[in-house]
């Protein structure tokens, strides 16, 4: 069983775009998946209850004091669960982070982006100081553009402040964009691609539970 | 470091999450008593700065076409010459403050 939070203090950065992806993967492959979503605009809650067509426990939290609890209980019944948090470091953001075996830093290509990306990734460092345990943690750029000037730009900048990076880039593609309407994650094509990427990378970093996948 | 323990999370990061932010719904408390709408007109009143820093005056010298645009562009602003020329520099940083843009004409009568 694994928990992954999704975090950057940055709004629009593509947090629940990756969250869908997850969400709508593992449970196409059998999976039992569930989220905990910490965003007060509740568009994860909403996409899974209006427009998903996968199986996915969905629970809309904002109160700090019981994200942990909530994740417990979902965490002892389904294979995974996904925390998507809000754009702005908050309480329940740090508690996200506390409970997680892997956090998702998504990085568009701006700016603003990068800044809140060292931010959030330096505040997984001092959590994980304050634990005494290692918090696996890795940018994943998205919206991203490729052969393009902007491109190019904060790949640098993302290696000049050390900050680890997820090999697998989620492009700026219709595909994802169309998953918030027909509620279907791509599975062919350069999206369908990238997914699976995507999965493989994180379950190489220990997001997804080895023993729910064989019983897939 | 040792294995990831969901019972020791809040306790541990308790300290840390202090410093942030919470995103609990807040309960609003019921108003003890209303609050009386404001019945006074909204006025603008100049600030006492104008009279401690005294107003000066100079003399602008343009082509007569330049100072046609000025006045219909002043006008199609809803402006003052002054006012608008002020409102240009402030875009280029002076420090223009919202009272230095008041019409100070004396209104017709």
């Amino acid at each position: 069983m694994s928990i992954i939070t999704i975090a950057t203090s940055k709004g629009g950065a593509g947090k629940t775009t990756i969250a869908r992806l997850i969400l709508g993967r593992l449970s196409q492959a059998g999976l039992r998946v569930a989220t905990v979503d910490a965003d007060f605009n509740h568009t994860l809650t909403d996409w899974v209850r209006t427009a998903s067509k996968h199986a996915i426990t969905v629970e809309h939290e904002l109160d700090e004091t019981r994200i942990v609890p909530l994740v417990e209980s979902l965490h002892a019944a389904h294979d995974v669960v996904v925390i998507d948090t809000a754009g702005a470091a908050t309480q329940a953001t740090i508690f996200a982070i506390g409970c997680a075996d892997v956090v998702l830093v998504p990085c568009q290509t701006s700016s603003a982006d990068i800044v809140e990306a060292i931010k959030t990734m330096n505040l997984i460092k001092s959590a994980s100081l304050m634990m005494k345990r290692d918090v696996t943690a890795r940018v994943i750029l998205t919206g991203y553009q490729p052969n393009t000037n902007i491109s190019t730009h904060i790949e640098s900048e993302i290696a000049k402040a050390k900050l680890p990076v997820m090999e697998t880039k989620i492009h700026r593609l219709v595909a994802f964009q169309e998953m918030s309407f027909t509620g279907i994650v791509p599975t062919s094509g350069l999206a369908g691609l990238q997914c699976a990427n995507f999965l493989d990378e994180i379950e190489a970093l220990g997001g997804i539970p080895e023993a729910a996948k064989m019983a897939s | 470091m040792g294995k990831k323990d969901l019972a020791s999370v809040t306790t541990d990061l308790s300290a840390l999450a202090s410093m942030m932010p919470t995103q609990k719904p807040v309960v609003a408390a019921p108003a003890a008593v209303a609050q009386p709408a404001p019945t006074a007109a909204l006025k603008v009143v100049p600030t006492p700065h104008r009279e401690e820093e005294g107003v000066i005056q100079f003399s602008l010298s343009m082509r007569k076409e330049l100072r046609k645009q000025l006045a219909r562009l002043a006008s199609d602003a809803d402006m003052t010459m002054r006012a608008f020329v002020l409102n240009a520099l402030k875009e280029k940083g002076l420090s223009v403050r919202e009272d230095d843009l008041i019409d100070l004409r004396k209104e017709r009568r």
